[in-house]
């Protein structure tokens, strides 16, 4: 082994690779775990994810930083004093720890790209997201390391990890949240990650953590010739920041995409990142469809559409709104449908209060739930006695009643 | 006094930290042999020496060390090669042997492999080499300090409190070994009383003051040091 070799070795265990790498994977993983939603295999959520991920591995790491830039001061005596160049133990612990935290970072960045492509992905993977993530982790790292060299005291540790960890979590403005890393809790389908953004806060990460090693350089080298970088990576930081700020807290960009179907019974057409949902959805919404056969409300397709996209209703096309596939999507898309049935306008009217009731119970049927609990007992007996073709004819006869909220006790016992 | 072959030279040298004087400005010289260098804990001692040793800058005035200006970057590179320093409790990388961690130093040192066995050799540490740093006794582990700081031979050797926790029947045997370390050996304890017999010149730091003790008993000074 070189003397380089021994001397990294000895280094290495200060920065104690064997328990560090599997704590910060670890906590990087639960947060990237936390970010991604639920049942949607997208590749700019995942982006997202690794953004989550990194504004919990960034403060861990910043601490770990300062925790070895703190036991490296006892041996500034022996580094302090060297004919090699003053900067060559900073660097050196710089780079063990960069290592540390980027091996950590890729353990992460596989789980949640297995994860992507395991679920059926859509989009296409970001490798500029990627790359913002690393070197965003880089630049914690190197704040805790300069931090702990420059106060080599225990509570700087804890410091580090506090103010990392609150520029995460808290900015002093709006558009400060597209500094990395970026405050994007989801990418929802139908957005993505602006490729521009992703490059430009690349470079900012980049910038800034040149900036602060070469800064630090210079103070203990008095090298003339760090002038350069150091001007350099200001520039980038500068016109980046510059750059970010006129963007305005715009992150997200529509993505073009096309629509997933099951043609049978019903054709059901989703957002590609959510086709695992087809099957469960085709077959939560046939017996609602199959209810509303011959209504005016009746329906034969049913699209998935983004959350702020509401296009006027067509005849016999449905729109619902699922955000992330977590447990009950099915039914919520049923209570999408089953809502715009309604008229908001007829329903919202208090002199139809009665009437409302009335349109719960038919509801509760119609989205197999249980029936609410009315003062005219004798029309929930009646209709609770009602065979399920009695009630789907019965539907047909009084939809316009049901769809105005105006449904009346005596409705109920018609034979 | 200052001769013109001093290896410390120290003119109107003062250290401030947090607003105080810890030493108040000074001219000092110091030309070669063991110097003793007494001071309470707190008192500004350890820091003086890591002020004499380039970690520190002085607050005003300059200090020439070998030769060289050593208030500017450019001096202080030209010296550190020749100097060593031990500080007080020094510290090692956690689970090391005492040969990695002269190896580690000497690296630093850029000194040869070659260097850190005779070293080794020298201070008698050979069978002990391959034991852990946690595991070696106060005497052994002071001597695997010492061979650290002087793995590159240096001209000029600042020692923090070397003998703070030796005990009494191997202290004779590292005095001698620290008198043999360099040219110039700069040694520090909390009572001039403690080094009073074995260095040549003591110093002690009152109220920020550094002042020279006259009456030294020579038996040890006999010995030339940096032998």
């Amino acid at each position: 082994m070189s003397d380089l070799g021994r001397v990294l070795r000895i280094d290495a265990r200060r920065t104690a690779p064997f328990l560090a790498v599997p704590v910060l994977a670890l906590l990087g993983a639960v947060a990237a775990w936390r970010a991604l939603l639920p049942g949607v295999a997208y590749w700019d959520d995942a982006v997202a994810a690794l953004f989550a991920s990194v504004r919990v591995l960034g403060p861990a790491s910043a601490a770990l930083g300062a925790w070895v830039a703190l036991r490296e001061h006892r041996l500034g005596y022996l580094r302090g004093l060297s004919v090699r160049s003053p900067a060559l133990g900073p660097l050196l612990d710089l780079m063990l720890l960069g290592v540390v935290a980027l091996t950590a970072y890729v353990v992460v960045a596989t789980f949640v790209v297995v994860k992507t492509l395991l679920h059926v992905q859509a989009g296409h993977p970001q490798v500029i997201g990627l790359l913002a993530g690393a070197l965003t982790l880089l630049v914690y790292t190197v704040i805790g390391y300069l931090s702990g060299r420059a106060v080599p005291r225990l509570p700087t540790v804890a410091a580090a990890a506090a103010v990392t960890c609150l520029w995460g979590i808290a900015r002093p403005g709006t558009w400060t949240y597209l500094l990395p890393p970026p405050g994007v809790e989801h990418i929802h389908p139908f957005a993505g990650l602006r490729t521009e953004l992703l490059v430009a806060q690349a470079l900012w990460s980049l910038g800034l953590g040149t900036l602060l090693v070469t800064c630090y350089l210079w103070s203990v080298t008095r090298r003339t010739r760090l002038a350069v970088p150091i001007v350099a990576a200001a520039a980038v930081v500068t016109i980046t920041t510059l750059w970010i700020h006129a963007q305005q807290r715009v992150p997200l960009a529509p993505r073009a995409f096309e629509y997933t179907c099951r043609q049978w019974p019903l054709t059901v057409c989703v957002h590609p990142a959510l086709r695992t949902a087809l099957p469960s959805l085709e077959a939560a919404l046939t017996p609602l469809a199959t209810r509303l056969s011959g209504t005016p409300g009746s329906f034969t397709r049913v699209e998935h559409r983004p959350d702020s996209d509401f296009p006027r209703p067509m005849r016999g096309v449905v729109y619902i709104h699922l955000r992330d596939l977590s447990p009950g999507y099915e039914h919520r898309a049923e209570q999408e449908i089953q809502i715009s049935l309604l008229d908001a306008r007829t329903c919202g009217n208090p002199a139809h209060a009665a009437g409302v009731r009335y349109t719960a119970l038919v509801s509760a049927w119609l989205l197999d739930e249980t029936p609410p609990r009315l003062t005219d007992v004798a029309a929930a007996r009646a209709f609770a006695r009602w065979a399920e073709i009695r009630r789907r004819h019965w539907l047909r006869t009084h939809y316009v009643r049901y769809h105005s909220c105006t449904l009346r006790g005596q409705d109920f016992r018609v034979v | 006094m200052i001769a013109d072959f001093s290896t410390i030279v120290a003119r109107d040298m003062g250290i401030r930290r947090g607003g105080r004087w810890i030493l108040r400005p000074t001219t000092f010289g110091i030309t070669s042999g063991v110097i003793g260098l007494a001071g309470p804990p707190c008192s500004g001692r350890s820091a003086l020496l890591e002020t004499l040793a380039t970690l520190r800058r002085p607050s005003v005035g300059t200090l020439e060390l070998l030769g060289h200006d050593v208030t500017g970057p450019a001096g202080q590179r030209a010296v550190c090669a020749r100097l060593g320093l031990l500080p007080d409790r020094f510290g090692w990388a956690a689970g090391v042997t005492a040969r990695e961690y002269v190896s580690y130093a000497a690296y630093f040192k850029a000194t040869p492999k070659h260097a850190v066995d005779a070293i080794l050799q020298r201070f008698e540490l050979s069978d002990a080499a391959e034991l852990e740093m946690d595991m070696l006794p106060a005497d052994l582990r002071l001597r695997a300090g010492l061979a650290a700081t002087c793995v590159h031979r240096p001209d000029l050797v600042f020692l923090d409190e070397p003998l703070a926790s030796i005990a009494e029947p191997d202290r004779d045997e590292l005095i001698g070994l620290i008198r043999e370390l360099a040219p110039a050996v700069v040694v520090t304890a909390t009572d001039a009383a403690q080094l009073t017999g074995w260095c040549d010149r003591v110093f002690s730091i009152v109220r920020a003051r550094l002042i020279e003790s006259l009456e030294v008993p020579r038996s040890w000074s006999r010995v030339p040091a940096g032998v």
